[in-house]
């Protein structure tokens, strides 16, 4: 009858072994290599060295510009994978005071290089949360499109797609039925726009 | 025995892995003072310059640090450190990311050439900014205008579309064979677009060592008539038109010959002279086949005898909504209506709606409603909408071609022989969807302007009342086009504005005076100018 409890209590222990094992030691052992995602230095995570400044695009107080503005974001080699990180930045919630162009909830489903072309694919929310005005429109493309141009120089052109698809606009304005090449006609130029008061020299974390 | 050799070659370049640089097109480096060329080197398909060749113009010094895989450049107490094969470099505390990674080989270094413009240039206290098309380096206070060259061919005719940013003065003096424009600054940044050699043109290229710009010409050029036209963003556009010599007609016409070092800038009047260009056509005269095929491809519509109103939105697509509930798609279609009326009963004109109810039209369809019912002009609809509620004004805005590649462009305008009715055959231009309204951007740019003229005399204006974008609904309009943005919808005040019947009519009388006179401005134009100039020669005083 003792042997009997000797049997159960080893299998017990060899079962908890093995649960910690699958959930705990081999996600340690073997950490996952998907996208890395944003770092935030203050938390001590990262060092410099693993960071590099990029330039976000979102609405002045005017609200007839983009205005860049500089944050530092986790730096990979490889430009795919530095596009999506610059991407989710760029969705992500906007500076103090400033305003996102992009529709809140909006999500980065896919970023695909082919040659020197990006392909960025949004979810369907880029389009539903629109406030629909050519001026927004304008400043959701080129945020996206200047986003990833601007910090990127070996992608010439970025097209967008909407749930997987290509789109004729976004909301019935902008040509996105190719990929379009930076373009700063949008944005302020902090030498000769005083209006703007939040110049790309400021710097944030993400 | 050859094979084997070859592949034993192969084997060996395969093995050594790394490809050979070659020279490239040297830089030239643009100071006060002088230019110098700066060597670059190709290496597996990257132009790269060496560092050893920027350290002298650029005051640089390269520290005797020896370590592997490292090389620190200092420039007085601002330091930068490259690092072979990594594509950031550290330039004075910051990190900057290059084209590609600096390359070591055999104890010398290269950097891409956008090392200059991203990297020195936060080391020097002067200017300092690298042109990459037309490979110039500007370091200092320089005045290098970028000078964007497009040249066009239509049937005999040529013209050279030069914009020049920011705005020069010019100078255009001509030569037994030779136009020479030569522009008030200290070196010319370049990019000429679509030349090949015709009839009228040999050859137009830079004159080396000064801001010119030369046009070589053949025997069959004629004379030259050049405009300037002030554009957006500071700059300027001056459209030379080159016309072959009178091959046939009953009256020999004068010897052209505009005012040799006629000076231009933004601004300035025609330098046509006397029998030059088709305002120098004189009524009663035949003329040759050689003057058709300008006024066919590239003069404005003889008549505006149809107006395409496009009411934005409609159906599901309700367009922008205001903080009250009014609708984008009800207001453009009131004010559609209202347009239409006005046309109709004061200036006796056809028109044209994308929609006359509360209906869906895809963008593309409503370009193609204009373009099969011959419509002259298209002007689309809508009211806007900002996060920021504060923002009002009404915006003008035509195609912008940035958008739409050179091979696209070119594609264009392919000429296809199709039999006509009766025997025989007619040459018909094929045009792609996306090319049409290529052709019609200047003269769209040219009614933008006259309408947003027009609209600040009436409505509140954005600070931005004239814009280009790629806006989709301008694509195929084979005439031309614009958008008006008539107002802010998102402001309570502007809300109220576009839904009432003041502020309805006030737009709708800017858009028919904008109207109005684009009207008369072309028809104008394509009429003699000597039946209207005092002395009967065609020049414009």
């Amino acid at each position: 009858m003792k042997r009997d409890y000797w049997i159960y209590g080893g299998m017990g222990v060899m079962a908890l072994v093995g649960i910690w094992v699958l959930f705990v030691g081999l996600p340690r052992w073997y950490p996952s290599e998907g996208v890395p995602t944003p770092t935030n230095e203050a938390a001590g995570r990262t060092t410099d060295d693993e960071l590099v400044a990029a330039t976000l695009f979102y609405i002045s107080d005017d609200g007839m510009r983009l205005v860049g503005f500089e944050r530092r974001l986790v730096q990979h080699a490889d430009p795919a994978v530095q596009g999506r990180i610059i991407l989710e930045a760029q969705l992500a919630e906007p500076p103090a005071s400033l305003l996102s162009p992009i529709p809140p909830g909006t999500e980065l489903r896919a970023f695909y290089l082919s040659d020197q072309d990006a392909f960025v694919d949004l979810s369907a929310e880029v389009t539903l949360g629109h406030s629909g005005g050519s001026l927004e429109e304008l400043f959701t493309v080129y945020a996206i499109v200047n986003a990833v141009t601007t910090n990127i120089p070996a992608i010439n052109a970025v097209q967008i797609l909407v749930d997987g698809k290509e789109v004729d606009t976004l909301v019935g304005h902008v040509d996105l039925q190719h990929p379009l090449e930076l373009n700063m006609q949008w944005v302020a130029d902090p030498d000769t726009d005083a209006t703007q008061s939040n110049p790309v020299d400021q710097t944030d974390q993400l | 025995m050859t094979g084997r050799l070859l592949v034993a070659c192969c084997l060996v370049c395969l093995a050594t892995g790394s490809p050979h640089s070659f020279p490239d097109d040297p830089l030239t480096l643009v100071t006060p003072q002088d230019r110098r060329p700066l060597p670059t080197v190709r290496f597996d398909g990257r132009r790269l310059v060496a560092v050893s060749e920027l350290a002298t113009p650029f005051g640089l010094t390269i520290a005797d640090v020896r370590q592997p895989g490292r090389l620190t450049l200092m420039r007085e107490d601002r330091i930068i450190v490259l690092t072979a094969n990594e594509g950031l470099v550290s330039v004075a505390g910051q990190l900057v990311a290059l084209a590609s990674p600096p390359l070591e080989r055999d104890g010398n270094w290269y950097v891409p050439i956008d090392f200059i413009g991203r990297a020195l240039a936060l080391v020097r206290d002067e200017p300092l900014e690298l042109r990459p098309r037309s490979g110039l380096v500007l370091l200092g206070a320089v005045r290098v205008p970028q000078v964007v060259a497009r040249y066009q061919r239509a049937g005999r005719r040529s013209r050279l579309r030069l914009m020049i940013t920011p705005q020069t003065e010019h100078v255009i003096e001509q030569s037994a064979n030779r136009l020479l424009i030569t522009l008030d600054a200290d070196a010319l940044d370049l990019v000429l677009r679509d030349m090949r050699p015709d009839a009228l043109v040999a050859d137009i290229r830079a004159v080396d060592g000064r801001p010119a710009l030369a046009i070589e010409l053949r025997d069959g050029f004629g004379s030259f008539s050049a405009t300037t036209e002030p554009a957006l963003g500071g700059a300027v556009e001056l459209i030379i038109d080159l016309q072959p010599r009178p091959v046939s007609t009953t009256r020999a016409a004068p010897s052209p010959t505009p005012p040799p070092g006629s000076r231009g800038g933004a601004g300035a009047r025609p330098l046509a002279g006397p029998g030059t260009g088709p305002a120098a056509l004189i009524p009663g005269e035949t003329v040759g086949d050689a003057m058709l095929p300008l006024m066919a491809e590239l003069a404005p519509p003889r008549r505006i005898r149809a107006i395409a109103i496009d009411a934005g939105h409609g159906g599901d697509d309700v367009g922008t909504r205001g903080p009250d509930g009014a609708l984008e798609k009800d207001v453009t279609l009131a004010v559609a209506q209202r347009l239409r009326n006005r046309i109709e009963s004061e200036l006796g004109l056809r028109v044209v709606l994308t929609r006359t109810g509360d209906s869906a039209v895809s963008l593309d369809e409503r370009a193609a409603i204009a373009n099969n019912d011959r419509a002259d002009l298209f002007i689309s609809l809508h009211t806007n909408a900002s996060v920021r509620e504060a923002v009002i004004g009404a915006e003008v805005f035509y195609l912008s071609l940035a958008e739409y590649g050179e091979e696209a462009r070119e594609a264009g305008f392919t000429g296809q022989l199709v039999p006509t009715v009766g025997g025989g055959s007619r040459v018909l231009d094929i045009v792609p969807w996306e090319m049409a309204q290529l052709r019609h951007v200047d003269h769209s740019a040219r009614w933008a302007q006259t309408v947003a003229d027009e609209l600040s005399r009436r409505v509140p204006m954005s600070p931005r009342g004239l814009q280009q974008a790629p806006f989709r609904v301008l694509v195929g309009a084979n005439m031309p086009a614009v958008v008006v943005e008539m107002g802010f919808i998102s402001n309570p005040d502007q809300e109220a504005q576009l839904t009432s019947a003041t502020f309805q009519s006030a737009i709708v009388s800017g858009l028919l005076q904008g109207i109005i006179r684009y009207r008369d401005e072309v028809e104008h134009e394509t009429q003699p100018l000597d039946a209207g100039s005092p002395d009967g020669s065609g020049r414009i005083p």
